[in-house]
């Protein structure tokens, strides 16, 4: 009895050490966690940039980044200030692939104030032509409030939930789907606030600086969302190169509450339907490609992969006329950037002209999946395709990039 | 104290370390198609020893586009011959040293599907099968395929392993990606894949099937509740048409051990017996054999209808879960060396977990058995089983039905099921000890 007894009180012991060391190990760990949350949280103060207000030029888009710099907490800053390395660089895409794809601080996290000093960053940098510029972000941006609203309403939204076997196992980041990686990313991104990982509207949109913005230094303003990246690189208080610009929209026109209707690409599809309907029929068969475009061919993860060959029409086998109409057709692309580089830049590309192609592939109409048209010089690259509408199942839509041979990303990387 | 310290730091870091990169790994692991809005293409490879069969999955749209042919229920038929004429001569699978690989298409289908960002869109199904010739490595291949790609250049296409059994990739259980399959734009020509798919082993094929075994068993929640619900009188007395009275610990152990190794051994021969003969059993009425065998069980645990002989019972109705588990490896068309291996590592399996599961429940078999409430634990184990019995047998007779449901879906909190077996095991030990421990209630001696 009494050996029994001894032998439950050493269990009993045992018992009471083994609760110690599980309670030490909470503890511990807890106090881990937390003096990491503690740190990761910080104090850390933002940093203050300097603002000319008078400055004109890169200076002025230098200025407008520092003002919308000093709007921002610490965090947000190291949210927004990145590295100007490669892997940052190229992480665009034409997808509703949110945070997933992309760098740099969310819209949707943004106060009112801190979102009109991001308006004004994109203000200062990009042109001021209608339809073109800083006018066609920001319809680009209202598309996808259109197509947000519309997806959700009509239940049509892609990446819906599926249940047909034969779907994809492996895609990810479907805006609604359960693989897709919503709320706030593991670590480095932007923090907190709405739109999660992916999905449309104009909360889902990002802006980072890929080093710091100075009038010295080399520098990339790196803008983007859903059917929007804009890539544009500075250098010694110059621009160094206006590409890549992806563009696209969905729906491709719309009317809102107030009766206006708006369509961001219509010149750009308008200047390529004055050159293609300028074509003679032995012109157009020249420019004929044989093969089919269901999407632009250099479009997001494509850097640096032009073709080696040119096809289509040289734009010396054109007219005057004709090849004035090439120049016009790139110039709502080139337009993206501050007036005074897409005027440079339309320089050069002209000066080029003679060694430009056209092409084109489907019909000239561009009103149906697969009608294509694409010209390509020694530096401009541009790409125009319809594709069926994802949300607007019945309507086409527009996917557009522009490249330069040698100037994407201010001519920073070598893609071989 | 402070290395301690240290120590645990650096454990919770690790496993938080972990934590995040797992989910991060799986989030950068993306498919490099999902860099796409159209629909892409998805090759499903499934290897076999001598051949390698494919599952092709081609937008019908892009389809149309690259090879000219409309397709649309009506028409699959009238347009089966051009349609694998197309992909006979779109795929080329090449051995590393040269030779062509032969390449029959089989059936074809038409489905519905959704991709990232796609919508959903009409697809094309083609099964094919790729044999290598003699002598040729069928691990290491060069893949050429440009079905679609060859016109549609913006299209991708995403070639992924389903089944591979000699690398141990068994069960179903999604698929790993071999490759993107896209044109080269700098040279607008569209490189072949080259698939290597590791050495492989018999082995690596045995471990996966034990796995699996341990798996369907776990997860099968009906060969689970027909064993349990056989056992759960098996520690009472019969006695006029009733159970009333207990049999002691030492005859109930025994009465277990019998039944399930009666179980095993019917289940065991089926097994074997339709796998090996590679009979092919419709699946349905052995599922609903499989239904009633539970059915019979719960009423027995209500009242004994085969009191004694209920090793025997198990040992008949055995036979049938054997035949459902012979299911799992006729999917697999494995070849007969690989289809003996498999049958030795997927019984094993099966074997293991169950003496796992059955050794957990043991304890609260015996304890339950003493209990006041027996009766009444009893018959509520015995109508809820009933219950899931009824729903199943409806089920598989052709009447879908939410019991089933439910019932199929409890064998997928495998982790609750076994922490509960597990938690009421050590109750059960705990309260045999302190019951035996508590003096019998012997007069207090007067002093």
């Amino acid at each position: 009895m009494s050996r029994d007894r001894t032998v439950q009180v050493r269990k009993r012991r045992v018992r009471r050490r083994m609760a110690g060391v599980a309670a030490g190990i909470v503890l511990v760990g807890g106090g881990f966690v937390a003096a990491n949350a503690a740190s990761a949280s910080g104090t850390k103060a933002a940093t203050h940039f300097a603002v000319d207000k008078k400055a004109t030029g890169v200076g002025a888009v230098v200025s407008a980044a520092h003002t919308f710099l000093n709007t921002l907490d610490a965090d947000q800053q190291s949210a927004t200030l990145l590295d100007f390395t490669q892997a940052n660089a190229t992480a665009w895409s034409n997808l509703p692939c949110g945070s997933s794809c992309r760098v740099g601080i969310q819209t949707s996290t943004l106060t009112d104030a801190q979102l009109s000093a991001l308006k004004a960053v994109l203000k200062s940098a990009l042109g001021t032509g209608k339809n073109s510029g800083y006018d066609q972000a920001v319809q680009v941006l209202a598309a996808d409030d259109v197509l947000n609203t519309a997806s959700s309403s009509t239940g049509s939204a892609s990446g819906a939930p599926t249940d047909v076997p034969s779907a994809d196992p492996s895609a990810t980041a479907a805006p609604t789907s359960t693989d897709a990686p919503t709320g706030t990313p593991p670590s480095g991104g932007p923090g907190g606030g709405g739109g999660g990982g992916g999905g449309y509207g104009s909360g889902n949109y990002y802006l980072a600086f890929l080093g710091t913005p100075s009038k010295t230094g080399t520098w990339q303003l790196h803008f983007g969302g859903h059917h929007l990246a804009v890539n544009i690189t500075y250098k010694n208080g110059k621009v160094a190169g206006a590409s890549p610009y992806f563009v696209g929209v969905e729906p491709s026109s719309w009317t809102d509450a107030s009766g206006t209707t708006y369509a961001p690409l219509n010149d750009m599809r308008d200047g390529m339907l004055a050159l293609t309907s300028s074509l003679s029929t032995a012109q157009l068969a020249k420019a004929k490609l044989t093969e089919t475009f269901t999407d632009v061919l250099l479009g997001p993860d494509q850097d640096g992969n032009f073709p080696e060959t040119k096809e289509g029409i040289k734009a010396s086998e054109l007219s005057a006329k004709q090849k004035k109409l090439v120049l016009a057709a790139i110039h709502p692309w080139i337009a993206n950037v501050d007036d005074a580089t897409a005027k440079q830049l339309m320089k050069t590309y002209a000066k080029e002209l003679n060694e430009t192609y056209v092409a084109y592939s489907g019909s000239t109409s561009l009103t149906s999946q697969g009608d294509y048209v694409r010209i390509d010089g020694p530096g401009v690259w541009v790409e125009f395709v319809c594709q069926d509408g994802v949300v607007y199942r019945d309507k086409i839509h527009y996917h557009t990039v522009y490249r330069d041979h040698t100037r994407d990303y201010g001519s920073e990387f070598s893609f071989s | 104290m402070i290395t301690s310290r240290n120590w645990l730091t650096t454990a919770l870091r690790l496993v938080a370390g972990i934590a995040i990169a797992v989910p991060a790994a799986l989030l950068l692991g993306a498919s490099p198609a999902a860099a796409h809005p159209m629909p892409h293409s998805v090759v499903q490879l499934d290897v076999y020893e001598h051949s390698v069969s494919v599952r092709l999955e081609l937008p019908v749209d892009d389809f149309t586009r690259a090879s000219g042919i409309e397709v649309s229920a009506k028409t699959l038929t009238a347009r089966t011959a051009a349609i694998r004429a197309y992909l006979v001569a779109h795929v080329h699978p090449t051995a590393t040293d040269g030779r062509t690989w032969q390449v029959a298409v089989g059936r074809l289908g038409l489905s519905r599907a959704v991709q990232t960002d796609t919508g959903q869109y009409r697809e094309l199904v083609a099964h094919a099968v790729l044999t290598p010739p003699s002598g040729a490595d069928l691990r290491h291949f060069t893949f050429g395929y440009d079905a679609i790609v060859h016109q549609v250049v913006t299209h991708t296409i995403l070639v992924t392993i389903r089944q591979d059994w000699a690398a141990g990739k068994v069960g179903g259980k999604g698929t790993t990606q071999v490759g993107t399959i896209r044109i080269d734009t700098r040279t607008m020509k569209i490189p072949a894949l080259t698939v290597d798919l590791g050495a492989g082993s018999a082995w690596r094929g045995f471990v996966a099937m034990l796995e699996l075994g341990g798996d369907h068993i776990l997860t099968g929640t009906d060969h689970l509740l027909f064993l349990l619900i056989l056992l759960l009188p098996a520690p009472l007395a019969a006695g006029h048409g009733r159970w009333n009275g207990l049999v002691g610990p030492r005859k109930a152990m025994a009465r277990i051990g019998r039944i399930t190794l009666a179980f095993t051994a019917g289940h065991s021969a089926a097994l074997a017996a339709t796998a090996l003969g590679r009979l092919d059993i419709p699946a349905w009425p052995v599922e609903a054999f499989i239904a009633a065998s539970i059915l019979v069980g719960a009423v027995h645990a209500v009242r004994p209808l085969f009191p004694g002989r209920e090793a025997l019972v198990a040992g008949v109705f055995g036979l049938g879960h054997g035949m459902a588990f012979s299911f799992v490896l006729a999917e697999m068309h494995l070849s007969t060396g690989q289809l003996v291996t498999s049958l030795l590592g997927f019984n094993l399996g099966i074997e293991l977990v169950q003496l796992l599961l059955v050794c957990l429940a043991l304890p609260s078999l015996l304890v339950l058995a003493r209990l006041r409430i027996q009766p009444a634990l009893r018959l509520t184990g015995a109508a809820l089983t009933g219950v899931a019995a009824l729903g199943w047998l409806a089920d598989r007779l052709g009447l879908a039905n939410p019991v089933a449901r439910a019932a199929d879906s409890a064998g997928s909190h495998t982790t609750l099921l076994l922490a509960l077996l597990a938690a009421s095991a050590v109750a059960a030990v705990a309260w045999t000890l302190l019951t035996r421990r508590r003096p019998p209630a012997d007069p207090v001696p007067a002093l």
